[in-house]
């Protein structure tokens, strides 16, 4: 079995696991200290990380920004959440729905597949289109195609509610069918790094003319990439509506948008580690401000309640990042490098190099 | 016929904004490859200088229209020396993430440090009145947003051909290292570059401010945005195409309000980002940039 796979898939194996175990011990900590409140922000934590390692799937190994993925996420929560919602529900909920949309239910499995098979075939679609444009053609068409999904979600308000909420959802997923789904996503996400697409594709971010000029099909392998990364938003789209039981337009939008992409830029986004730990201490970072944003009392001192606090705080780790560390926490190197490298000078280098962005 | 030149007005003044705010991308664009999300933070703080001006020193809305400019390049100089200094010639992604992070810190800093909800600015409102001329009632900030726009692109002309720096922004949009061998300092080149995108912000400012009345920390976002795709439609970094892109997205969003039937009316901006989508597709590389080869630029 493991001749199947050469040594940096190998590599790639063992550094999911170790990613996976980390994952593992992160919910084990929570079922065992933690309090219930913490289960909905580390289902958040861990829709994020979804959608930012299916970022990382396209993104970073093509190298080429693209801010359309909340747009397929909220395609993906709201054809799940409209197919799994009881019909009678959906009579109150959407009252005016055309072709029938209040009149069905289907079963969550159903749903899910349902979703995120029409989310592919639009990611198919698009990326056809997409892998035609180079660089800042694909972020631009990429921002367009977000307008323009977010403005129909909010004026299609007979199917999909607008700013307001869609309500009745049943509550399918809790967080151990999360983790499984993160961790097969990691898994996913770093062989197909490893695999020979991911190998050309890696290699036209680099240089596209010399790709080009091995044999690589440049237009190929980005749409290979582009539709596994839509399957990956799909994905989180599902596990959002199956969690919250509400969904509105307003969370598919910009600021999610940056949320997430600072969330990688911050990793690293040439790597799957750098994606799980850019998620992780962003989040962590997020609700430590988001707690001091609204004025708690601090050693016997009542701090001001800051409003925008904490999207300041966003935006200068993305400027910072930029400027001091261009290539992320983890540049090129995944978890089992930073061990290989342990085992050889100590522990002092690698873990100084992202404790200190701590 | 009335109806006719109404809406050609429309299309011409929201054109005529567009291609201002595009113009201070395309200018700052062109000559160190940064796509500055960060403008529309640049306009909005124009709008914010507007309240402290008036609070602080005088009503008068000529001497606030001033501040604005002032507060506008300002505000584009020292973004240029604390945030883009650190990620010139860093590839298109870095800065276009960098632009979007300083311009969330400063949509943040807004809100933090003004109010997360309108304040009322309502000093260059005198600027919107309806004249009537023969038959036709037209909006007098329309006519001044037209005028004043072409003004802006005829000094601008004649800045960059007349003027010894002027001459070197254009060398440098060709070949910046060049410019830097003559004996520019590439700082002050690019200093300027930002300084007359801050100086557009400023004037597009003033008749955003006119029309809205009030300045609110998010209000940057939208402009910048069309104008981002009006430089892209054009061609980025070119100055002609990013007036070509503003124009022709303004007659664009008011074709489509005409066509489109009432009810349909959220629909307009996504009809103009498909619209958008099906120009790149036809020009990837926008309409008035020319076929660039793939690898030569290293």
């Amino acid at each position: 079995m493991m001749s199947y796979f050469n040594s940096d898939q190998r590599k790639g194996l063992i550094g999911s696991a170790l990613l996976s175990l980390m994952i593992l011990a992160i919910v084990g900590a929570y079922y065992i200290w933690g309090e219930t409140y913490h289960a909905r922000i580390l289902y958040a934590t861990f829709v994020n990380l979804l959608v930012v390692v299916g970022l990382q799937v396209f993104t970073g190994n093509a190298n080429i920004t693209g801010f359309s993925h909340a747009a397929f996420m909220g395609v993906a929560a709201y054809i799940a959440a409209i197919c799994v919602t009881p019909a009678a529900m959906k009579m109150i909920s959407l009252p005016d729905a055309p072709w029938g949309l209040n009149t069905f239910e289907l079963s969550a499995l159903a749903s899910a597949t349902i979703a995120l098979v029409i989310t592919g075939l639009m990611g198919l679609a698009t990326g056809l289109i997409f892998v035609r444009l180079s660089g800042v053609g694909v972020t631009i068409t990429s921002i367009a195609l977000l307008v323009i999904v977010h403005s129909i979600f909010l004026h299609r308000t007979d199917i999909f509610k607008g700013n307001q909420a869609l309500f009745g959802i049943p509550k399918i997923f809790d967080l151990s069918h999360i983790t499984g789904l993160v961790i097969l996503a990691i898994f996913v996400a770093r062989l197909f790094r490893e695999s020979s697409v991911g190998l050309q594709l890696r290699a036209s971010s680099d240089d596209e003319a010399g790709a080009r000029s091995i044999g690589v099909d440049v237009r190929r392998v980005r749409l290979i990439a582009w539709v596994m990364s839509t399957c990956f938003f799909a994905t989180a789209g599902v596990a959002y509506s199956f969690f919250l039981g509400t969904i509105s337009a307003r969370p598919f939008y910009f600021n999610f948008v940056f949320l997430t992409v600072a969330m990688l830029i911050l990793g690293g986004l040439r790597s799957v580690t750098g994606a799980v730990f850019g998620t992780l201490l962003i989040t962590i970072g997020l609700e430590l401000v988001r707690w001091l944003e609204t004025g708690p009392v601090l050693i016997g001192v009542k701090l001001p309640q800051m409003l925008g606090l904490s999207g300041l705080l966003l935006g200068v780790v993305i400027v910072a990042v930029m400027a001091f560390l261009p290539n992320g926490i983890m540049g090129h190197r995944e978890i089992e490098d930073l061990l290989h490298r342990k085992r050889k000078k100590g522990r002092k280098n690698d873990v100084s190099s992202y404790d200190s962005q701590a | 016929m009335d109806y006719a030149i109404q809406q050609t007005l429309n299309a011409l003044s929201f054109g005529a904004e567009y291609a201002l705010i595009a113009l201070g991308l395309a200018i700052v664009f062109s000559i160190m490859g940064l796509v500055n999300f960060a403008h529309g933070e640049v306009v909005a703080f124009g709008g914010y200088s507007m309240v402290i001006t008036a609070t602080l020193l005088t009503s008068n809305p000529w001497i606030i229209m001033v501040g604005v400019m002032f507060a506008c390049v300002l505000t584009a100089v020292v973004l240029e020396r604390v945030a883009f200094r650190t990620v010139r010639g860093a590839d298109l992604t870095t800065g276009l993430l960098t632009a979007f992070g300083v311009s969330i810190v400063l949509q943040n800093l807004f809100l933090l440090l003004g109010s997360p909800r309108a304040m009322a600015a309502t000093q260059f409102i005198f600027l919107d009145k309806t004249l009537t001329i023969g038959t036709i009632r037209v909006s007098s900030l329309q006519i001044y947003e037209t005028l004043a726009t072409f003004v802006a692109i005829v000094v601008l002309m004649l800045f960059l051909r007349k003027t010894p720096l002027g001459i070197a922004m254009r060398a440098a949009a060709l070949d910046f290292e060049m410019v830097r061998l003559c004996g520019f300092r590439a700082n002050r080149v690019i200093a300027g570059a930002f300084a007359i995108s801050g100086l557009l912000a400023g004037l597009a400012c003033i008749f955003i401010m006119a029309r809205r009345g009030s300045v609110q920390p998010h209000m940057g976002f939208d402009p910048v945005l069309v104008a981002f795709v009006a430089c892209v439609i054009g061609g980025f970094g070119s100055l002609p195409g990013a007036v070509l892109g503003g124009f022709l997205l303004g007659i664009a969003e008011v074709t489509i309000l005409i066509i489109l039937p009432q009810s349909a009316g959220g629909l307009s901006s996504a009809a103009v980002f498909f619209l958008v989508a099906l120009v790149l597709i036809w020009r990837p590389d926008g309409i008035l940039s020319p076929a660039r080869e793939k690898g030569d630029k290293i």
